[in-house]
């Protein structure tokens, strides 16, 4: 579903990835860690080209992102879901429009596309929700709409960063169930990005470990927890552990 | 960059920049248009509409009741129709609009304002402001006539005025003013008036000079087609003449004051503008203070600057003290001599009158005693004649008794004795003294006495016959018309022209030819016409033989263009830095972003030369030179280079600043890319909505899906 070979992104002197391959494949939920700055967010950013990494090549559904034109660019975005860590709501919205409007722009009727939105917004429990406003929610809530968003143009991939990174430890637990039961239900490939060791026992198919720019290992979780190659891998095993 | 613009947000920026340029022009334009109307309209109700009015009668406040009632009277008597406006009086000067009917503005008319308005009470001058017409300044009265027959031919000129110097010329309509004043310039750039002025103190033959100069000219190699002599005496002479009479009454005051002449004692130096004091004394109220004004050798000359010196006909040496800055007597400096030739010239007057008073009285009693001397003469006279014919008589009796009587008797012979004795002792006496005496005045000439005496007589009655009176009475006139004047008034008079004067050139002679034909090389001329001339100081000078200038409400109206032009010119710029932060800065600052995830610049040009900022700047120069340009912005030192240039900074700052002037939500901007929005979409729904208020946000509205 998903190749990513030899991806290199450096923001001036810094270097973000270092060539970084991974493959995901059609179905698969892998789950990324690693310690802050190791380029886990950037990686996933080219995968829709939010950041446009150096060099390299990513490959998605047999399709070569790096070489898609903006057109193009734009029409494979709508295929892919993209939950961000700050919620990237559009704050004059309400709730509805927030997950409806980017289906209109992209020529659906209204009624059709309130009608899909107000769906996804069930699939998160947020219905109710449908006409307030961004503020007026909760953080959880929010990433919530965030997921119904990327969720309601059924996306090949959904691409998930750090989801709750910014929320309090008591409102994690709803997004994650969320994210959970969508993992169990929809079957999407999805790539998270997370620190939730135990989330990602749970749910990853496989787990990526980064340090540095760089992929250092990689397993199924229970391979690697129960054997841990890298350092970064091992210090996630004691947190799991602890 | 492009590929933002590409998908169709080039056709928002585009219309936003249309509209931004033509709202911007309109807006700069319609201010500046109002602000020229609302002064425009002012004057006129000052100063009345275009071609309403002919004259500005400049008239003394005090007066200015009665002259209006003579300006009706005037206008009602010689100009039926007229109109009359009085409007601003400033400085104790009253100006009153007269306009003449159409039937009256003629040259004739215009030409003799003087003879018509001239007794209106309290008039102090006019101004000619007959519209539409064209101003030519400062016409060489030795070109006026040859000027106004070319002029008056030009196609539209209804006729011209003299004007003073200036020349003011009609125009039929205010459309042919443009035309007319093309054809005006065209023809005084045919005249140049070349001026050979020679220093102070060079008495010149003008009429010889100018002569030998045309000479010199025309042995020159030029292209134009006529010299000719021009001089004027009375071509520019009134400041010559103002000063002067200003230097001849600076001179008539310094002998007008008291003369000072200050001996220092050995030793002491004095210098030019130095204080001396005298102590008061005599009936002097105050102590003196005198200004050096000349220092010559061991002598100085001053002047008193304040106080009063002591009234006498007599030289008054005082001592003298040098006067220091806080006005304290400082050091013994030497004698003051002090001449009161002010008191002199008085007491010199007074004395004439008198003098003249004893010499009326005096011929009158000459005259008396002329006629006295006449009458005793003629007295004398007939006495002698008298005296002459008794001594006939007395000879002849003695003659007599010396031959004796025979025929007397006795009686007869003792009383002919007796008075024969008596007779002859008297007429021996007489005879004998009597001969002598009347011989010696016999020999009195006593016509050439009477004719000395009317002689006299006459001068007398000449002198009786001058009118004494009428001279006392002038010599009092003269005594009464003195300036009173104290010395210190004198002294602050001297010092007070002198200052004007040192400020001014007093020009010497010069001599004015005018040169028909192509402007003459002045600094060329003038060495040549030194040598010729022989005469190393003088120098030319090349004018116009006129210049054209807007008339007096043109220049008020030029202002105002101006003004009009300055201030649709700084709305320009701030109409376009307005546009520039509430509107482009939304869009730099999506630009900005969306660049931060891009790859690194790989091309030189764009790592030495930032796309962006240089998109900003020519945006900005774009802008700003159109709305400028459009809105008729004119202000002083703004080439149109500068103005691009002003526009590319504004530009480029917004670019640096633009996250300032209206940051971008970067989740949102994100948010919109990863759910693919195309950026014309981006913009329309996401960055624009939130932004601020502004031309964009307004146009955005319309396209605005959510």
């Amino acid at each position: 579903m998903l190749e990513i070979r030899d991806l290199r992104k450096s923001y001036g002197k810094l270097t973000a990835l270092a060539g970084v391959d991974l493959d995901v494949a059609r179905g698969e939920t892998v789950v990324i860690m690693g310690p802050s700055g190791c380029g886990k967010s950037t990686l996933i950013r080219c995968v829709n080209r939010l950041t446009e990494p150096d060099q390299g090549s990513i490959i998605l559904g047999g399709q070569d992102v790096l070489a898609l034109s903006s057109p193009e660019l734009q029409k494979f975005r709508r295929r892919v879901g993209f939950v961000f860590q700050q919620f990237n709501l559009i704050a004059r919205l309400t709730v509805l429009e927030n997950v409806m409007f980017h289906l209109v722009l992209g020529g659906m009727e209204r009624e059709e596309a309130a009608e899909r939105a107000l769906a996804s917004l069930d699939k998160v429990g947020l219905r109710a929700a449908a006409d307030r406003r961004p503020r007026e929610l909760s953080g959880g809530q929010q990433q919530r709409v965030g997921i119904a968003r990327a969720l309601v143009t059924n996306p090949e991939i959904m691409l998930w960063d750090e989801p709750t990174a910014s929320l309090d430890p008591i409102l994690v637990g709803e997004v994650l169930e969320v994210m959970e039961e969508l993992v169990k239900e929809t079957g999407t490939t999805m790539v998270i990005v997370t620190h939730e060791v135990s989330f990602a026992l749970r749910v990853a198919h496989r787990i990526v470990f980064m340090d540095q720019g760089r992929v250092v290992e990689e397993g199924p979780p229970q391979e690697v927890f129960a054997e841990p190659r890298s350092e970064i891998a091992k210090l996630y095993r004691k947190l799991l552990v602890n | 960059m492009l590929d933002f613009f590409r998908d169709g947000f080039y056709k928002d920026l585009v219309l936003l920049l249309v509209i931004s340029i033509i709202l911007g022009a309109a807006f700069s334009q319609g201010v500046a248009w109002a602000i020229d109307t609302y002064f425009g309209d002012t004057l006129d109700q000052m100063i009345g509409e275009y071609g309403e009015y002919d004259l500005i009668l400049h008239i003394r406040e005090e007066a200015k009741e009665a002259a209006l009632r003579e300006l009706q009277r005037i206008g009602e008597q010689s100009f039926p129709g007229y109109k009359l406006n009085e409007t601003l009086t400033i400085a104790g000067q009253a100006n009153v609009f007269f306009g003449l009917p159409p039937q009256f503005r003629t040259r004739e008319v215009l030409e003799s304002i003087t003879s018509y308005f001239g007794a209106v009470p309290g008039l102090n001058g006019y101004t000619l402001m007959a519209e539409p017409s064209v101003l030519i300044r400062g016409v060489h009265p030795g070109v006026r006539e040859e000027l106004r027959e070319e002029i008056e031919e030009l196609k539209g000129v209804s006729f011209t005025v003299k004007d003073g110097n200036n020349l003011v010329v009609l125009t039929e309509k205010e459309d042919d003013l443009p035309q007319v004043t093309a054809g005006i310039e065209g023809i005084l750039a045919q005249y140049q008036i070349l001026e050979l002025r020679f220093p102070m103190g060079f008495e010149v033959d003008t009429q010889e000079v100018g002569n030998k100069a045309l000479e010199i000219l025309r042995a020159q190699e030029s292209s134009a087609s006529r010299y000719a002599n021009v001089t004027s005496a009375q071509y520019g002479e009134d400041l010559d003449a103002f000063l002067k009479t200003l230097v001849e009454m600076r001179d008539f005051l310094g002998s007008y004051a008291s003369k000072v002449r200050i001996s220092p004692s050995p030793g002491i130096s004095l210098s030019v503008g130095e204080r001396i004091v005298l102590e008061a004394v005599g009936e002097m109220q105050e102590e003196l203070i005198i200004e050096v004004t000349g220092v010559f050798g061991d002598l100085a000359e001053g002047m008193i600057i304040q106080g009063s010196p002591v009234q006498s006909m007599d030289r008054v040496v005082q001592q003298g003290y040098r006067l220091l800055g806080e006005g304290e007597q400082g050091d013994y400096i030497g004698e003051v001599e002090i001449e009161n030739e002010r008191y002199r010239l008085a007491y010199a007057v007074d004395e004439s009158l008198r003098l003249l008073a004893e010499l009326e009285e005096l011929a009158v009693q000459a005259s008396s005693a002329v006629d006295n001397a006449e009458a005793v003469l003629t007295t004398f006279q007939e006495a002698l004649m008298q005296l002459e014919v008794l001594q006939v008589q007395m000879r002849q009796l003695n003659e007599g008794i010396a031959k004796g009587d025979a025929k007397s008797s006795g009686e007869q012979f003792l009383v002919t004795l007796l008075l024969n004795g008596l007779f002859q002792t008297l007429a021996q006496g007489v005879i004998h003294t009597g001969e002598e005496s009347l011989d010696s005045l016999q020999n009195l000439d006593i016509e050439e006495m009477r004719s000395s005496l009317d002689g006299i007589s006459t001068q007398i009655a000449n002198v009786q016959e001058i009118d004494v009176a009428a001279i006392m009475e002038q010599i009092g006139f003269v005594r009464d018309t003195l300036p009173d004047l104290s010395d210190a008034e004198i002294g602050q008079s001297i010092r007070l022209i002198n200052t004007y004067l040192g400020g001014q050139v007093i020009p010497g002679e010069r001599v004015q030819l005018l040169i028909q034909g192509e402007a003459p090389n002045e600094k060329a001329l003038e060495k040549i016409f030194q040598t010729e001339l022989e005469n190393p100081y003088l120098h030319t000078y090349s004018t116009s033989a006129g210049m054209v200038s807007p008339d007096a409400r043109g220049e008020i109206f030029r202002i105002l263009k101006e003004v009009r032009s300055i201030v649709a010119g700084m709305l320009a710029i701030i109409f376009t830095m307005i546009v520039l932060a509430l509107d482009h800065a939304a869009i730099f600052s999506t630009l900005k972003q969306l660049r931060a995830g891009k790859k690194a610049r790989t091309k030189r040009w764009m790592r030495i030369l930032d796309p962006l900022l240089l998109f900003g700047g020519v945006l900005g120069s774009g802008l700003l030179t159109s709305i400028y340009y459009l809105a008729k912005g004119q202000i002083p030192f703004f080439s149109p280079v500068v103005v691009a240039a002003l526009g590319f900074v504004l530009g480029v700052v917004l670019v640096v600043f633009a996250e300032r002037f209206s940051p971008v939500d970067s989740m949102e901007l994100m948010a919109g890319q990863s759910l693919g929005l195309s950026n014309v979409q981006i913009m329309r729904e996401v960055v624009i909505p939130p932004s601020r208020p502004g031309l964009l946000n307004l146009l955005n509205r319309f396209k605005q899906q959510f």
